[in-house]
């Protein structure tokens, strides 16, 4: 994959490209380091500077952040795995039906799941409050789990769907022959082959279902609450608030707040971006 | 032919309508959870949404029909006024932001030289991503603060004189909002746009080398030209996105100082929440939905048109 003409070498150009990249670089990390150093510091030290790394470190505030937001960070791991692996059960069987299946009305409805990706989330929100509201639910996160599912349902059939239909031929006959039944030969057959693209769907989804923050602020109760509302609560609204809140425990939960996506990506960054750069593939 | 029932066979083979729909009962049970969460959690409600913009739903009593009430209230509004103008300067400075950082990074990393290189810089500019994007705003919104760094950094510079009440004053809230998040790198649009440049055959660019097409010319003369398709979708896409776009003005400013923060969006949001005026909110989200729609339709237009 080497770009562009020209040998390897170190020219003006080359260099000053590569001073252009770093820079920009450290400017789109500042935010982490930001965060990472001032989440260890005093108010006061906090006061005198902002971008230093402090002599003395006060790791306690992580304490006090961890008591603040281990709830929220355990909701949040509980509805976000729960509607990734939702979604894709659920939209394998779809994507299954649809790719490798004959039956009357498919392609009217893969037409009426894929005109889902034209149907904005602002549009149903305030709906959905007040329909999962008035829903009777067993358990409170369901009113954020089932929805999330639905709303992953059409980006997910649809990649899913080109990828079983990718499968070579010979392969599923041959299963089929042996007396396979679907369910075996999406289980034994499809699913194991297609799971580097699973991985990619799984973790392109679970960056804006981690993020939500509209419906779970609406729908979910306190003993429920998930990080990004919990977060915003813990900081006391915006410019509203004259008061300064204790930085070093808001930042040390900012921290927290992006390790489970920090140990996620240490291992899974090449699957996240295959899935981007494979083209075809709707954020 | 002993297939099993509801396999696809070969499109030759023709059977009555009935047979097929009767051997195509494991398919429907496969799509039956699908079809029962979509139906009930994105398709009903996009229904009520649309139906009850026509009356005066208050969220709890049975709404009644109220005609074009709504949308004439809606448009006649001059709070609605200020915040479609919100909205528009949004939309603009925010397609500027999608589409040029991202390019320029991509670009600056395709000309590098050796691939593991490239590979280095590319995943460099994805980490980023693992700061939720809520964090990402309330960092900013300490950033924006009177003691925060952002004037801490002017005052540093010599440049006391510009420091400012960033959120609070009403002429600078809306551009700290839209500008928010420097260097505005969004990892999707770059890897897009570098997946485009990497889809670009060989010899094109030895071509342009012997055309005497190098630097900024064959950015401007091959590059651009031959990422429409990706630029395109990342223009829609932003533009989609910025029409809908409200969490940083109703977590940081709540739309104020006065309205100078309001988007369409936002007063949607509030009229429904805040102020029970559901079938209001609803006639605004619907006058959303007919933007997007449109904005879809004539990208999809545009794109078959010069094809």
């Amino acid at each position: 994959m080497s770009a562009g003409p020209g040998r390897s070498g170190f020219t003006p150009g080359e260099a000053v490209r590569q001073a252009i990249l770093v820079l920009l670089g450290l400017l789109a990390l500042f935010p982490l380091y930001f965060t990472t150093v001032n989440s260890l510091k005093s108010p006061v030290q906090y006061a005198e500077n902002l971008l230093n790394i402090p002599a003395t470190l006060h790791p306690e505030n992580y304490t006090l952040a961890w008591n603040q937001i281990q709830g929220p960070l355990l909701n949040s791991v509980v509805v976000t795995v729960t509607s990734v692996l939702a979604t894709l059960v659920l939209a394998s069987l779809s994507a299954y039906a649809f790719a490798l299946m004959d039956f009357p009305g498919r392609h009217l409805l893969f037409g009426l799941t894929l005109a889902l990706l034209l149907v904005p989330e602002f549009l149903t929100l305030i709906p959905l409050y007040v329909q999962i509201r008035a829903l009777p639910l067993p358990s409170n996160y369901l009113a954020l789990i089932l929805p999330t599912i639905a709303i992953g349902q059409p980006f997910a059939i649809l990649v899913l769907r080109a990828a079983f239909e990718a499968l070579p031929k010979d392969m599923l006959e041959a299963a089929r022959l042996d007396g396979a039944g679907h369910l075996q030969l999406l289980w034994r057959i499809v699913l194991p082959i297609a799971r580097p693209i699973l991985i990619s769907v799984a973790i392109i989804r679970l960056i804006p279902v981690w993020n939500e923050y509209l419906l779970p602020s609406l729908v979910l109760d306190e003993a429920h609450r998930t990080l990004p509302v919990a977060l915003v609560n813990f900081q006391g609204g915006g410019a509203s608030n004259a008061g300064a809140p204790n930085y070093g425990a808001l930042m040390a939960s900012y921290v927290l707040s992006a390790l489970p996506l920090v140990a996620l990506f240490a291992f899974l960054m090449r699957y996240y971006i295959q899935g981007v750069t494979s083209g075809g593939v709707k954020g | 032919m002993t297939a099993l029932p509801g396999f696809r066979s070969d499109p030759a083979s023709r059977r009555a309508a009935l047979t097929r729909l009767r051997r195509g009962w494991p398919a429907y049970l496969f799509l039956l959870p699908t079809l029962l969460l979509v139906g009930y959690f994105s398709y009903y409600p996009a229904y009520v949404a649309i139906t009850r913009a026509f009356t005066d739903w208050d969220g709890l009593n049975v709404p009644n029909f109220t005609g074009l009430e709504n949308f004439q209230r809606a448009v006649s509004d001059p709070v609605m006024g200020e915040a479609v103008q919100h909205m528009m300067i949004w939309v603009v400075l925010g397609l500027l932001l999608a589409l040029v950082p991202p390019l320029l990074v991509a670009e600056l990393i395709f000309h590098l030289r050796g691939g593991r290189r490239q590979y280095a810089y590319r995943t460099l500019f994805v980490v980023p991503i693992v700061v939720p994007s809520l964090v990402l705003l309330l960092v900013w919104s300490s950033f924006y603060r009177s003691d925060g760094l952002l004037n801490g950094l002017l005052g540093a510079v010599g440049l006391g004189g510009l420091r400012h009440e960033w959120l609070s004053d009403p002429d600078t809230a809306l551009y700290s909002l839209i500008f928010l998040g420097f260097p505005y790198i969004d990892a999707f649009n770059f890897l897009l746009l570098y997946a485009g440049l990497q889809a670009i055959p060989e010899d094109v660019f030895d071509a342009a080398k012997i055309d005497g097409a190098t630097g900024w010319r064959r950015v401007w003369r091959i590059d651009l030209p031959l990422l429409r398709p990706q630029l395109g979708l990342i223009a829609v896409l932003a533009i989609i996105g910025n029409v809908q776009y409200f969490i940083s003005p109703l977590v940081l400013t709540s739309g104020g100082p006065g309205y100078s923060t309001t988007v369409p969006a936002l007063l949607m949001y509030f009229t429904a929440t805040r102020d029970g005026e559901y079938g209001y909110g609803m006639a605004i989200a619907v006058l959303l939905l007919v933007v997007v729609v449109a904005m879809t339709l004539l990208s999809r237009l545009i794109s078959r048109g010069t094809r």
